[in-house]
């Protein structure tokens, strides 16, 4: 069990900068997760921890081992790849055996590790099957049974549930988290889906444009996004992000978006002088109702338990609204947004969040 | 006329046509095999007798007693057996240099050996000759085998399979502790087979049918291949006594070839389909 | 790419290494070699005098020479349109997957794989005067026999009869596997479109093979402006050096009258032509590979 230091590590492909100045220390035993959109510089950070690629500028430790020089067998990580890897020509048991053979693990430690491995990812009849033979499903369990045959210090996932059909990821994402729980290790997690990251890590580390954006439980990063980015990127549908005055009142914020005004619980005194403000509101702090702000329906999305709203406010702002399984809300109608802003989020124009105080 | 009849039809027609033209091209072997069933002196009167009876096995009888013959066929066999191995071996090694590792220089030497496909032989065969001559290399197999290893088709193919297969493969390995050698020996080379047998069959049959260079390079009866001590054989054709003898040669040199076609034959088919692609 | 081990290092070019002694030893040495050879006037005793281009000067006034070159094209253009289409023709009848035409294959592809010896052998037994299967059926039929190999005018054509037969399987493996990689969508759709047999060929089939039409003329043009064996083996250039091709020229002046200097020359002008019809196919190729 080690936990791992990442010290200002930079990584340039030709010309284009793919990481700039990345920090970040991962606890013993954490289930850590690097969430962002495609060409974030995540998978890149995964391998050079790996020893994958090379670490331009910076270190990286393992433990109390500095690893950015050694090779990548020699780091005691294990990486279950997105394409899953397996070795075509041999059988799911070899494939699993091949590392341990490679180090001079004996025969029978190899065999009782394969069958162990086997046995909690229930490949117990096709240890001698061939990669071609087995289902997606199945590739993706031997791929993570060749990680834990190795035993390593560190588990790294590079989108290990993308290629799988809606049902199986599911499925698969509960046995990850088993897996978890038995598993004594320090995890890592590559993904751009935020329901992954936030279902199984510990912590997330959310990076965007060659930098982490923002490191916190899955909790902080929904309630607290440290930018507008992380605001927008995390969360399903998206939080509304209206462009906002705002105003003292005894204080706390108050916004005025499209001459309506909401009254935030975010103390006014931690705020900087700022003209671009934005008020950040999840889809569930806008109901639809009775009373309160004036829009018109766009659009209409019914998910059985909840109905979400797209919907237009009086000076054209979109925002998107909940409204209960049976709404009975129909395009085009013109309906009354109650919006709560007792969990809004207001965003600065450097883009910096400012949130309600913890205790409110 | 309906749609099913006018198919079958047209079926027919394309049948009838293969047939026709399956036994224009057949007529020169079975005539071979005909002849070379005839006894000589029956053939010195009329060849026109080998269209019918008596056959008789006397030449095929000769031929295993005639030591040269299969003294060329052993040759043959070495040559073109040892030909195809060391162009396997020398091929998956530089493909997987090309492909995989990094090296200075490594793409501008690729097009450095892919300049090697436009060098014909006559280009290269006087001057070849005269540094063998110097090394003593004429009249031994290495002089028979060394000029097929230069050929640059199969590090260029080789170099293509390589590409193909996914890098994770070898990422996925180097986690697993293996060596570089063993990335390559265990894991890639594993999956080059098809290429290696498309590549294999190939090079065997160029090999086995070459003949400019072993005519010129072997010159002592000993060191013959079966092609080259066939060409032998035909030089005196006008005053030669046996023809059957002569065709029973030919049928005796097409024999294994056609095996090794026959059982490669798939390998063949892709082999073509590969170079096609290209 | 790996980390340290796949870093950019000399040692990484080990494995190219085999290869590329043999590649510079066994072909670029011999090139260049023969290349400076060509300028010399060079017996095999090693007497060697530098000449310049004199070679080529005596090559263009050597009636023997200037005849061969007229061969060859003679001989080029006898067998790359029947090479190409031939082998056409019966890729279309045998684009099919069942057993009848897989046999078929075999057949038509069997000579290729016969070498050189065996063919002038058996094309003897048919071409001959005197008891050749041809003479045999003219005779049978009450007409004299046909001097296939001794006639001036007739020789090349029977070695273009003789290398169609030998070399017809290689072109028609190209086609099929060109006419297996036409979608067969394309086909199901010219069927609901109403299209008849003879329209979707002319308008699906031969347009999608045009570019393996043009690789294989070209293929056949390299392959056979090499013709060496054919006419070496069965008439040694004759009658009266109507059948002798470059290559046999370069041959006997090179490894039968040792005159190498001279010999190198001639192949080095038959080099440039090959390296010019392979420079054509390769932009024909990198066309393809900008269009799809």
């Amino acid at each position: 069990m080690s936990g791992i230091d990442i010290k200002n590590v930079s990584k340039a492909f030709g010309t284009t900068q793919v990481l700039d100045d990345v920090s970040l220390q991962i606890a013993p035993n954490e289930f850590i997760a690097f969430l962002g959109p495609s060409g974030c510089g995540k998978t890149t950070l995964l391998r050079m921890i790996a020893g994958l690629e090379t670490v331009d500028a910076g270190e990286i430790h393992i433990g109390d081992r500095r690893v950015d020089d050694l090779p990548p067998g020699q780091r005691g990580v294990a990486l279950v790849f997105q394409n899953y890897a397996l070795y075509p020509h041999m059988s799911v048991a070899d494939n699993m055996a091949f590392g341990l053979k490679n180090i001079g693990v004996a025969k029978d430690e190899i065999r009782r590790r394969v069958e162990d491995a086997a046995r909690i990812l229930e490949l117990d009849g096709l240890l001698a099957r061939k990669p071609g033979e087995l289902s997606g499903g199945q590739k993706q369990r031997v791929a993570i049974g060749r990680a834990i045959v190795k035993n390593p210090d560190l588990f790294l996932f590079d989108e290990p549930l993308s290629n799988l059909d809606a049902a199986l990821r599911m499925r698969t994402r509960l046995e990850l988290a088993q897996l978890r729980r038995r598993l004594k290790a320090t995890m890592i997690l590559v993904t751009h889906d935020q329901v992954e990251a936030m279902t199984l890590a510990d912590r997330i580390v959310v990076m965007k444009d060659r930098k982490v954006q923002q490191v916190g439980s899955p909790m902080e990063i929904y309630a607290r996004p440290a930018n507008v980015f992380v605001a927008g990127f995390v969360g399903s549908p998206s939080m509304n992000i209206l462009k906002a005055t705002i105003q003292d009142e005894g204080g706390f914020a108050v916004a005025i978006v499209a001459g309506t005004k909401i009254a935030t619980r975010v103390p006014m005194a931690g705020l900087p002088a700022s003209d671009h403000w934005r008020l950040g509101l999840r889809p569930e702090c806008v109901k639809v109702s009775n009373d309160g702000h004036p829009a018109t329906v766009e659009f209409v999305e019914r998910l059985g338990e909840r109905t979400l709203v797209y919907a237009k406010l009086s000076d054209g702002t979109p925002v998107t609204a909940e409204d209960a399984g049976n709404s009975r809300v129909a395009m085009g109608d013109a309906i009354h947004l109650r919006i709560d802003g007792a969990r809004a989020h207001l965003f600065s124009g450097t883009g910096d969040g400012y949130h309600a105080d913890e205790a409110a | 006329m309906s749609h099913a009849s006018h198919k079958s039809l047209r079926n027919t027609l394309v049948l009838v046509t293969l047939i026709v033209l399956g036994f224009i091209m057949l007529i020169p072997l079975i005539w071979t095999v005909l002849l070379s069933l005839k006894a000589n002196g029956e053939l010195m009167r009329s060849t026109a007798n080998a269209f019918h009876g008596p056959y008789t096995l006397e030449n095929y009888i000769d031929i295993l007693n005639n030591s040269s013959v299969f003294r060329w066929l052993m040759n043959s066999v070495i040559v073109s057996g040892l030909t195809t191995l060391g162009v396997l071996v020398l091929s998956s090694l530089a493909g997987y240099g090309f492909a995989r590792l990094d090296f200075p220089g490594r793409d501008k030497l690729f097009l450095f050996v892919l300049f090697g496909l436009a060098i014909p032989e006559q280009a290269v065969i006087i001057t070849r000759h005269q540094l063998f001559t110097a090394l003593h290399l004429h009249n031994s197999y290495p002089g028979l085998i060394l000029p097929g290893l230069a050929a640059p088709f199969g590090v260029f193919l080789m170099t293509q399979y390589f590409r193909a297969i996914p890098k994770e493969l070898d990422e996925a390995a180097l986690l697993d502790n293996a060596s570089r050698f063993q990335v390559f020996w265990k894991v890639l080379l594993p999956l080059t087979l098809p290429a290696q047998a498309t590549l294999g069959i190939f090079t065997f049959l160029a090999s086995w049918n070459e003949y400019w260079w072993p005519l010129i390079s072997a010159t002592r009866s000993e060191m013959f291949t079966l092609t080259v001590g066939l060409a032998a054989s035909q030089i005196n054709f006008a005053q030669t006594s046996g023809l059957g003898y002569l065709m029973t040669q030919a049928v005796f040199a097409a024999t294994p070839i056609l095996v090794v076609y026959i059982i490669f034959q798939k390998y063949i088919v892709k082999a073509v389909s590969g170079a096609a692609a290209r | 790419m790996g980390a340290r081990a796949a870093s950019r290092q000399w040692s990484n070019a080990l494995f190219v290494a085999p290869y590329l002694i043999a590649y510079l030893c066994l072909l670029i040495f011999p090139l260049v070699s023969g290349m400076g050879l060509s300028l010399f006037k060079a017996d095999l005793f090693g007497g060697r005098e530098f000449v310049g281009l004199e070679n080529f000067a005596r090559l263009f006034k050597d009636t023997v020479f200037l005849q061969s070159v007229a061969n060859t094209f003679y001989f080029v253009l006898l067998t790359v349109p029947p090479l190409t289409v031939i082998p056409l023709f019966l890729a279309l009848l045998l684009n099919r997957s069942d057993r009848t035409a897989a046999i078929f294959r075999g057949v038509f592809f069997s000579s290729s794989v016969l070498s050189v010896t065996i063919v002038t052998l058996i094309w003897r037994m048919i071409l001959m005067t005197e008891g050749g299967l041809a003479a045999n059926i003219r005779h049978a039929m009450g007409f004299d026999a046909i001097p296939f190999l001794s006639d001036p005018n007739l020789v090349m054509i029977s070695m273009a009869i003789i290398t169609v037969w030998w070399c017809l399987g290689l072109p028609m493996m190209l086609y099929l596997s060109a006419l297996q990689q036409v979608p067969q969508d394309i086909y199901e759709a010219a069927e609901l479109d109403n299209s008849g047999w003879f329209r979707t060929l002319w308008s699906i089939t031969l347009p999608a093979l045009s570019r393996t039409v043009i690789l294989v003329a070209i293929f056949q043009c390299v392959l056979q402006f090499q013709l060496f064996g054919q006419p070496q083996l069965i008439t040694q250039g004759g009658p009266n050096g109507a059948s002798r091709p470059i290559v046999l020229f370069i041959f006997e002046v090179g490894f039968r009258r040792w005159d190498i200097g001279y010999a190198a020359a001639a192949s080095q002008i038959l080099f440039g032509i090959i390296l010019l019809a392979t420079l054509i196919q390769y932009f024909v190729t990198s066309r393809k590979q900008v269009s799809s």
